[in-house]
């Protein structure tokens, strides 16, 4: 076990040493050979004038063996850095790659490769820990979710059968027909909250991963097919552009959630004998409705932000539009001109 | 008709078993992993009703018992699960429908009496109340041997009426029924009046008798 910046350090000392070890000899060497030659080309005597003629040419030697050398421990840096980061940051980018493939949702737990280097090394363990621990809390998070909605649907679900088997008792008087009526209205918003909170939750917990190509066109008009009885009921005049085979990536359910959720908000907060627009091109989906007053921009797509006595919603309808756009990366925007609420996803 | 209920919450399983308690319908009922696995290996039902989170074990595991040991009971899931996964994998493990809590009484009626019905095709593909006969492979609704035109909606509503007849049946059930998810984002269920109403009209039309009565505005019941 060794540390990062030590491996690469001590392979550059080995091998600069190595060069100096190697280039003792050869200095040495020529020094010795032009020392000899200028001995017997001169017969000994060394006169001024040679001396410094020979000055000339060992420096001129030791500078052009300097600049050799100087080159090849270049080269060989070059060589060795380029080989060690190759080598040496193997184990990092191999972890690298495991993070970037990661999906909490995929539950496939990681093993990083062991590696002698401490750093690396320190970095897996601290990754495999962190990473445990996350697949641990949402494990746990998930657990929560659904004893949450066991636990608060099964005592929903004995009130509802209670009231359904109070309907059946007779004799009932007109007054307690509509008592019965009006708790089960309550007790069908609550329902509908707690669903409505399980799937935020559960967006949040990026469960929904898997993505496909859809036929967004075919998927709205299936939908708006779905409010029929709703739009006739109010007497509404649907006014559609929807442009055909626009394809959309992302998670079917998802999907269908954020287009009725748009479209329930716009049917339901419309006045009857009114009029919806729809209008979808390849990169914008348009819903618009009359209405009186502007909603207030920064509230509106907030938790409950809208849910009020005199609003049958949950007040979870439009959080949960901004949560799926926020989760593929979506623009989803309120406006209001011309009494008209436009709500516009740009995709 | 013998219907098995295993589910661990006593009122839930009370409430489906009175609502149950009329002439065809006997119930039995397992509030534990063990009691039901009990029941399941010595005696047979038409139907079982199965909650999945049970003290003492998982209830697929009780419909993979099922499946090994080669019964022909019809299971009905009833979950307070409503993940697609789970819907997929009960159904995938033999299960014949899942119906997530909170539920109506009359849906589950529904979905018992056309699960029963599928399980004895052969015997009963024709419901007969005096003058009206339901042919349910062909769809066809006659009233003294004449035939009377129905929506899709309308023999839906009908069928719903008659597997809970003499029962009331709430607005707001028929509304899930008839519109399912979609029904429960709105309040507004006045949509049924107009099925309701069409479907009267036509039976009257026809010659029928008025079975269907209609309770202060609240909901309707099937008389007979």
């Amino acid at each position: 076990m060794s540390k990062l910046l030590h491996r690469s350090l001590k392979r550059f000392i080995i091998y600069s040493g190595l060069v100096l070890v190697c280039s003792i000899p050869v200095y040495y060497i020529t020094i010795s050979f032009l020392w000899q030659y200028e001995m017997d080309e001169h017969n000994i005597i060394l006169t001024d004038e040679a001396l410094r003629e020979d000055r000339f040419l060992i420096v001129g030697a030791v500078t052009l063996l300097t600049v050799i050398f100087f080159a090849l421990l270049m080269a060989g840096f070059i060589l060795l850095n380029r080989k060690i980061s190759h080598q040496l940051w193997q184990p990092f980018y191999k972890s690298l790659g495991q993070i970037r493939n990661f999906h909490i949702h995929h539950q496939r737990t990681l093993s990083f490769e062991s590696s002698d280097i401490e750093e690396f090394s320190e970095l897996n363990q601290s990754l495999a820990k962190l990473i445990a621990g996350n697949i641990t809390a949402y494990d746990q998070q998930k657990e929560f979710a659904d004893n949450a909605s066991h636990e608060l649907q099964t005592p929903l679900s004995i009130i509802q059968s209670k009231l359904d088997l109070l309907l059946q008792s007779k004799p009932l008087s007109d007054e307690q027909y509509h008592i019965i009526e009006d708790a089960h209205r309550a007790l069908a918003r609550v329902t509908r909250i707690n669903k409505n909170l399980l799937l935020l939750t559960n967006i949040e917990n990026s469960q929904f991963m898997d993505r496909e190509t859809l036929d967004f066109s075919g998927l709205i008009e299936n939908s708006i097919s779905q409010f029929n009885n709703f739009i006739t009921n109010k007497n509404l005049l649907l006014e559609d552009a929807i442009q055909p085979q626009v394809f959309i990536e992302g998670n079917k359910i998802l999907i269908e959630i954020l287009v009725n959720n748009l479209l329930t908000n716009a049917i339901r907060h419309t006045a009857e004998n009114t009029s919806i627009k729809i209008s979808l091109t390849p990169h914008l989906l348009s819903i618009s409705n009359p209405g009186p007053v502007a909603l207030r921009q920064e509230q509106i797509f907030r938790r409950f932000a809208t849910a009020s006595s005199l609003s049958p919603g949950t007040g979870l309808g439009l959080a949960i539009v901004k949560q799926i756009s926020n989760r593929y990366g979506w623009n989803i925007n309120y406006s209001f001109s011309d009494g008209l609420h436009t709500f516009q996803l740009l995709y | 008709m013998k219907i098995l209920i295993i589910e661990d919450e006593v009122d839930l399983a009370q409430s489906i078993g009175s609502y149950l308690a009329d002439e065809h319908y006997l119930c039995e009922y397992a509030v534990s992993f063990a009691a039901a696995m009990e029941k399941i290996d010595i005696y047979e039902y038409d139907c079982i009703l199965l909650d999945l989170m049970l003290p003492g074990g998982d209830g697929f595991r009780i419909l993979e018992e099922l499946k090994t040991q080669g019964k022909r009971d019809g299971v009905i899931i009833i979950s307070a699960k409503n993940s697609l996964e789970d819907k997929i994998k009960g159904l995938q493990t033999g299960a014949d429908d899942y119906l997530t809590k909170p539920f109506h009484l009359s849906e589950l009626a529904a979905r018992i009496y056309s699960l029963i019905r599928r399980k004895q095709f052969e015997n009963v593909n024709v419901i007969e109340q005096n003058e009206l006969k339901i042919n349910l492979l062909s769809k066809v609704v006659t009233v003294n041997e004449h035939p009377i035109p129905l929506t899709k909606k309308e023999f839906d509503l009908l069928l719903y009426f008659i597997s809970n007849k003499n029962k009331v049946v709430s607005k707001s059930a028929l509304a899930e029924h008839l519109s399912g998810e979609v029904a429960d984002m709105f309040d507004n269920y006045d949509f049924i009046y107009v099925h309701v109403k069409n479907l009267k009209k036509k039976l009257s039309e026809g010659g029928c008798e008025n079975y269907l009565k209609t309770l202060y505005g609240t909901g309707y019941k099937w008389e007979i």
